[in-house]
C-alpha cells in the first residue's frame, strides 16, 4: 500500500462531516486521498465516489465455474465408467442438479471472497503510515497525499471547516532516508 | 452487515451509546478468564474425553458395541447427525435470511448465531464418520479418481450430503469470517505484542477504506444471497436421506420442508439456549435485549407451528394413502414400543410452546429459556422417532425388532453436546460475540449521523 506519502491527515467524530470534507476535497480534484472509516457506510463511499465493485462478476464467474465442475464431476466421470446400478440411466439429471446446485453455491462464496480481497487489496503485511487505531473504534480519517506549499495549506482550511476533531501533518513521520 | 441503506427503523435499546462505548463494550470479555471459565471448560473438556474414549472403543472393537442391529441400522448417531445440522440453521437464518429481509433486530445476535453453526456442523460431520465404524474408509464418499475406477454414486443421497454439508460448512465459514475482519481489527487495535500480531495477521491487514468496505459490502450481500437457499437446500438433502428410501414413515414429499422448518425450530432455541447464559456472563444485557428474544421467541412460535402441522399432515398423509402398512407404521409410532419418544416429541415441541401465545411468556427470559431447553430436547426425539421407529416397524413383521442405544453411544451423545460447547466457549473469549462495526452502524443511523 501507500508507502507513508507526505501529506494532511485529518479525523472526524461524525460522518455527516466527513461526508462534507470528502466531497469538498474530492471536488478540489484530490483523488488519491485515502478515508477510513469504523463501520461500513455507503453515504460516505458515495462522497469520494466509489460506487462500482467487480466482486458481482467474481461471484458470477465463481457460480458458472461451480455449475459447470458439478456437470462435468458428475457427468462426465458416469459416462468415463459406465457403472449400471438398478438399471437406473447412468447420467441421472434430477439427480445430479443437486451435486451441480451445490457446487454452483461452492464456488460463488469462495471467488465473491476472493474478489473482496483482490479488490480491497488484501491481505497486506502491515499497516499503511495513515492508518490510526482510532479508525476501528470511533473515529473517521481523510487522508490528502499533498506536499508542503499552498495546496496543503487549502486542504488544511478546507478540513477545519468541515470540523475535523484532529488535523496532523504526516511528514515527520516517514524513515529519515532524505537525512540520512 | 446491516447497512445504512436499511430502511426499517427499529428500537433495540442501544441507541444512545457512543460507538467507542460498542468497542469497549464488545471487546472486554476478550481478556483473562475467570476460574470460572476455567473450571467450565475443564468439564466440558471432560466430556469431550469421555465421547472420544467411546469412540476409540468402538473403533478398536468395531460396531458391534454401538446398540445398532438388524432391523434399526441407523440410530443415534444418524439421529445426532440430523439434530446437529438442524441446529446449525437458524445461524444462517438469523445471519443471511434476515439480512436480506433487513431486519434490523439480527445485528448483536447474528455473530454467535453464525458461530452456532459453524460448530454445530463441525460436530454433526463428527457422526457420518463415528457411523461408519471403518472411519479410515471415509474417503470412499469423496471424487477423486482413484485405481479403483469407480466414481462415487452421484444418484446416492449420501454423496448429496457429502457435497450439501461440505458447502454449507466452507460456506458458513467464509461468510462468519468475512464478518469478522473489520471486528478483528478492531481486537488488533486494542491490543500491544503477539496478540495485536496475531489478530493482526487473522484481520489480513483490514484498515477499513471505503474501498474496502465498498467490496466488502458487496461480497457479504453475495453470500447472503448464496447462503439463503443453500441452507433451504441442506436439510432438504438431508431429509433425502430418508425419503428417498422406500421405507414407511420415510418416503413422503413433505420432509423437504418440514425438515427445514423442524431444523429453523431447533436452531432457534439452540441460539436463546446460549445467548441468555452469553449474555449474562459477559454484561451484555444492553445489546441483547428482551427486544430481541421476543422477536426469537415469534419465530420459535412459526416454526413450532409448522412443525405440529407437519405431524398432523403425516398422520393425515398416512390415513389418506390407504396403504395399510403406512397406516400401521404411523399407528404404531404412536402407540407401539416407541410411543413414550413420541409423545415426548408432541409435547416439547407443539404443547409447550404454545405458552408463546402469551406476551408475557414471549418476554420473559427465564421462562424462555426453559421453552428452548424443551424445544431441544423435544427436536432430538423428534429425529429419534422418524429414524427409529420407522425402521424398527417396516413391511415383514417377522423383521420388527427393537433398538436399545448402547452406553457407547449414549457416551458419545454426550461427548457431542460437549464438543459443541468446547468450541463455543473457546470463541467467546476471543472474538467479538457481537458484531461491532453493525452495531455502530446501527447507532450511528439511529442518532442520524449519515446524510443524504
Amino acid at each position: 500500500m501507500s508507502d507513508g506519502a507526505d501529506g494532511v491527515l485529518a479525523r472526524f467524530a461524525e460522518l455527516g462531516k466527513t461526508e462534507d470534507a470528502v466531497e469538498r476535497l474530492r471536488e478540489a480534484g484530490h483523488h488519491q486521498m485515502k478515508v477510513f472509516s469504523p463501520f461500513p457506510a455507503p453515504s460516505l463511499e458515495k462522497a469520494k465516489g466509489v460506487d462500482f465493485s467487480p466482486v458481482k462478476r467474481w461471484a458470477l464467474i465463481g457460480g458458472i465455474t461451480g455449475c459447470l465442475t458439478g456437470w462435468l464431476l458428475t457427468s462426465g466421470t458416469q459416462i468415463a465408467y459406465p457403472l449400471v446400478t438398478q438399471g437406473k440411466p447412468i447420467v441421472s439429471v434430477p439427480a445430479f442438479i443437486i451435486v451441480m446446485f451445490e457446487l454452483t453455491i461452492l464456488l460463488t462464496g469462495i471467488f465473491a471472497f476472493i474478489g473482496m480481497l483482490v479488490h480491497g487489496r488484501r491481505p497486506q503485511v502491515g499497516m499503511s503510515d495513515e492508518y490510526r487505531p482510532e479508525f476501528s473504534v470511533d473515529r473517521f480519517g481523510v487522508f490528502v497525499p499533498v506536499g508542503a506549499g499552498p495546496g496543503r495549506r487549502d486542504v488544511i482550511d478546507v478540513m477545519e471547516e468541515a470540523g475535523a476533531v484532529e488535523i496532523e501533518e504526516t511528514d515527520g513521520e516517514r524513515e529519515p532516508e532524505v537525512a540520512g | 452487515m446491516a447497512t445504512a441503506e436499511t430502511d426499517v427503523e427499529v428500537e433495540a435499546g442501544y441507541e444512545d451509546k457512543a460507538l467507542a462505548d460498542a468497542n469497549r463494550d464488545i471487546l472486554r470479555p476478550i481478556s483473562a478468564p475467570s476460574w470460572r471459565y476455567w473450571a467450565l471448560l475443564g468439564l466440558v473438556l471432560a466430556g469431550v474425553a469421555w465421547g472420544g474414549y467411546a469412540w476409540w472403543v468402538q473403533i478398536d472393537e468395531g460396531l458391534g458395541v454401538a446398540g445398532i442391529t438388524h432391523p434399526v441400522m441407523w440410530g443415534v448417531y444418524i439421529t445426532l447427525f440430523v439434530f446437529w445440522v438442524g441446529i446449525a440453521h437458524s445461524g444462517t437464518l438469523i445471519s443471511a435470511i434476515l439480512y436480506l429481509f433487513r431486519s434490523g433486530w439480527r445485528t448483536t445476535i447474528n455473530r454467535a448465531a453464525e458461530a452456532m453453526t459453524i460448530f454445530a456442523v463441525m460436530t454433526a460431520g463428527l457422526f457420518p464418520l463415528i457411523h461408519l465404524g471403518r472411519v479410515w474408509y471415509f474417503y470412499y464418499l469423496l471424487p477423486y479418481p482413484s485405481q479403483r475406477m469407480i466414481w462415487p454414486n452421484f444418484s446416492s443421497p449420501l454423496v448429496w450430503d457429502t457435497f450439501a454439508v461440505g458447502t454449507y460448512f466452507t460456506i458458513s465459514l467464509l461468510f462468519w469470517y468475512t464478518g469478522l475482519i473489520p471486528d478483528i481489527a478492531a481486537l488488533r487495535d486494542k491490543f500491544r505484542g503477539w496478540k495485536n500480531k496475531l489478530y493482526g495477521a487473522l484481520s489480513l491487514g483490514w484498515e477499513g477504506t471505503v474501498e474496502e468496505w465498498r467490496h466488502y459490502r458487496r461480497a457479504y450481500l453475495y453470500m447472503a444471497g448464496i447462503a439463503t437457499p443453500l441452507v433451504l437446500s441442506v436439510h432438504s438433502v438431508v431429509s433425502w436421506d430418508f425419503a428417498m428410501a422406500v421405507t414407511p414413515g420415510w418416503h413422503s414429499t413433505i420432509f423437504a420442508p418440514y425438515f427445514v422448518a423442524g431444523a429453523i425450530f431447533s436452531g432457534i432455541a439452540m441460539v436463546i439456549t446460549i445467548m441468555v447464559p452469553l449474555r449474562w456472563a459477559f454484561g451484555l444485557e444492553d445489546y441483547v435485549t428482551e427486544y430481541h428474544f421476543g422477536n426469537m421467541a415469534k419465530m420459535l412460535l412459526l416454526t413450532s407451528l409448522i412443525v405440529g402441522y407437519s405431524y398432523a399432515a403425516e398422520y393425515f398423509l398416512a390415513w389418506y394413502t390407504d396403504h395399510p402398512i403406512e397406516q400401521a407404521s404411523f399407528l404404531w409410532r404412536a402407540t407401539g414400543g416407541y410411543s413414550l419418544p413420541f409423545w415426548i416429541m408432541v409435547f416439547c415441541n407443539v404443547v409447550v410452546p404454545a405458552a408463546l401465545w402469551f406476551r408475557k411468556v414471549r418476554t420473559s427470559i427465564p421462562a424462555l429459556f426453559a421453552i428452548s431447553i424443551f424445544v431441544n430436547i423435544g427436536m432430538f426425539y423428534e429425529r429419534f422417532v422418524i429414524i427409529v421407529t420407522s425402521l424398527a416397524h417396516e413391511f415383514e413383521p417377522a423383521a420388527w425388532g427393537m433398538y436399545q442405544p448402547s452406553w457407547v453411544e449414549i457416551s458419545i451423545l454426550g461427548g457431542s453436546f460437549a464438543w459443541f460447547f468446547l468450541w463455543f466457549l473457546l470463541f467467546s473469549k476471543t472474538l467479538p460475540t457481537i458484531s461491532i462495526a453493525e452495531v455502530k452502524e446501527h447507532i450511528a443511523h439511529a442518532q442520524g449521523g449519515h446524510h443524504e
